[in-house]
């Protein structure tokens, strides 16, 4: 991961030319995947090519944000001091509607209260004036 | 059909370890020279004889296979490094076969070496953990961006979504680090001992919930070796060969996930109900998992040896929950596993100790942890390599 930049504490993403695109996105508070121009296939992580056609059409569009988690942990130990005002803090695989999984932190929901299966939504967060990440939280039932 | 046939062709033929210690303040060159020479003498082969080496584990934390040649003054006609993880033991030993039927080699050292008390930084999860840096990911489901690191972790996410989708439990779990430990107990070379319950289990904390300490293995120091060589060269040595009958490549793929089989539904595999069918090794070594008389595998989470059992088709999916319990999996049980303690309780030398144990059982020298009458033990994983040996 890059050096930390200015005061904030936690890991920094990796960013490359490859998923730049991505992380770019999402400080315009858009949420997009890859999508191939041949078969329509949606992915994560950013790959070169299509993985299912190996199609170079591809393109960054819109995703829709909503999934539903399908597996979690809680992280009692501490490995990052960054993370460590935060425990226990969660850490949670969504299973995306397009049909990638990523991984992210649940937030606006109690840890005892995660459920498999729970659908979530992504929420922007500003963690760095330069960077932000893609969160989830519990969708409301009127979404 | 393959061009040529493996079975049988290759054996072990020594097999030797270090003293095995949480913090023995040696390095890790010093560890593995004690392997290999154990492993040499185990063999009765003079060490101007041994010309491969495969390591599987090396710097900064192990002794890195050119090193070795270099201070132990080997001359190294062949020699092979994995990058530094722990899954690559079958691989060693499947290449290492290879090598001495190709002719490259005639005695190939396959071994790993760890000192962490020799280590400062942290590398299991935290700042000095490469693979959180790794383009796309680390392959156990690091992000450390959310905080999500180390091996065990990625475990912990296996092993939430086992429970969840079939309603097992921690207290089940319990059962493979509480077998494993009762083995350690009868093995005087094993780091952990002291026996301990379901209840201690389920008292000790969480360090990645749903997973407790105690279904974390140990980081320690230490060094363990087996010498490869043919069947033919084996049958003339000083013990008798132990027979490497079955052998089963490890995949790599979207459908993989290091610690779940394909269909498990984690990273971004398919959601399928898996069939473990009839597994290569055992087609290669015309036996199937009711011929195995003690089963070994690469326990760095205890999650992992329900989801080798299944992967194998020990049992099906779900079911190794139910599979581990009443002693089953314990010495006299019908599938002993990991009767050296397993990285839970014996040491973590990258499965290397398991391999150690697994010839020193075939040929009966294990005393009081001896399983009565083995003749044919297999190494199986959940990332799906396996080994399939006989005496």
């Amino acid at each position: 991961m890059a050096a930390n930049k200015g005061d904030y504490p936690k890991p920094r993403p990796a960013i490359s030319a490859l998923n730049r695109p991505y992380w770019d996105a999402l400080r315009r508070r858009e949420f997009v995947l890859q999508r191939c121009g041949e078969c329509g296939m949606r992915w994560y992580p950013p790959a070169p090519l299509c993985p299912r056609c190996w199609s170079r059409r591809i393109e960054w569009t819109p995703a829709s944000g909503r999934g539903r988690v399908s597996s979690w942990v809680v992280f009692h130990q501490s490995y990052f001091r960054g993370f460590d005002a935060e425990i226990p803090y969660n850490v949670a695989e969504v299973e995306l509607e397009e049909g990638p999984r990523l991984l992210t932190n649940l937030v606006g929901v109690r840890n005892e209260e995660i459920r498999s299966g729970m659908e979530v939504e992504v929420v922007f967060d500003d963690a760095a004036p330069d960077l932000t990440l893609a969160k989830f939280r519990p969708r409301r039932a009127s979404a | 059909m393959p061009p040529f046939e493996l079975k049988d062709r290759a054996a072990i033929a020594g097999a030797g370890a270090s003293a095995y210690g949480r913090r023995l303040m040696r390095s890790a060159i010093d560890l593995a020279a004690d392997a290999i020479a154990a492993a040499l003498d185990d063999a009765g082969l003079a060490r101007e004889r041994l010309d491969g080496m495969i390591v599987t584990f090396g710097s900064p934390i192990g002794a890195d296979a050119d090193t070795l040649a270099q201070v132990l003054n080997l001359k190294l006609r062949a020699y092979n490094q994995t990058w530094a993880h722990g899954r690559f033991t079958a691989s060693a030993i499947q290449w290492a076969a290879l090598m001495v039927a190709g002719g490259m080699a005639d005695y190939v050292a396959c071994l790993a070496s760890v000192s962490f008390s020799g280590f400062r930084r942290p590398m299991m999860g935290g700042a000095g953990d490469s693979e959180g840096a790794r383009e796309a990911g680390g392959s156990h489901g690091e992000d450390p961006v959310f905080g999500m690191t180390s091996p065990g972790a990625g475990a912990a996410l296996v092993a939430r979504r086992y429970f969840e989708r079939y309603g097992a439990t921690s207290a089940q779990l319990a059962a493979v680090p509480v077998a494993f430990r009762k083995h350690a107990a009868l093995n005087p070379a094993a780091i952990m001992r002291e026996p301990f319950s379901i209840g201690d289990h389920q008292a000790s904390r969480f360090v990645c919930e749903p997973l407790h300490l105690l279904d974390y293995c140990l980081i320690n120091d230490g060094a363990a070796c087996v010498i490869v060589t043919s069947a033919e060269r084996a049958r003339d040595l000083r013990k008798p060969p132990i027979y490497i009958a079955g052998m089963q490549p490890l995949p790599a793929g979207r459908e993989e996930f290091i610690w779940a089989y394909p269909g498990f539904g984690v990273a971004q595999q398919s959601v399928f109900d898996y069939d473990a069918g009839e597994q290569p090794v055992y087609r290669m070594a015309g036996v199937g998992p009711r011929d195995i008389d003690a089963l070994f595998t690469y326990d760095a989470f205890s999650i992992l040896a329900w989801i080798a059992l299944e992967r194998f088709g020990f049992c099906k999916p779900g079911e190794a929950a139910a599979f581990t319990q009443d002693g089953r999996i314990e010495l006299g049980g019908a599938l002993p596993m990991n009767v050296n303690g397993g990285l839970l309780s014996e040491a973590h030398i990258m499965g290397w100790n398991h391999q150690v144990e697994i010839a020193r059982q075939l040929r009966g020298e294990c005393g009081p942890r001896q399983v009565a009458g083995a003749e044919v033990i297999q190494w199986a994983n959940a990332y799906g390599d396996s080994l399939i040996y006989h005496r």
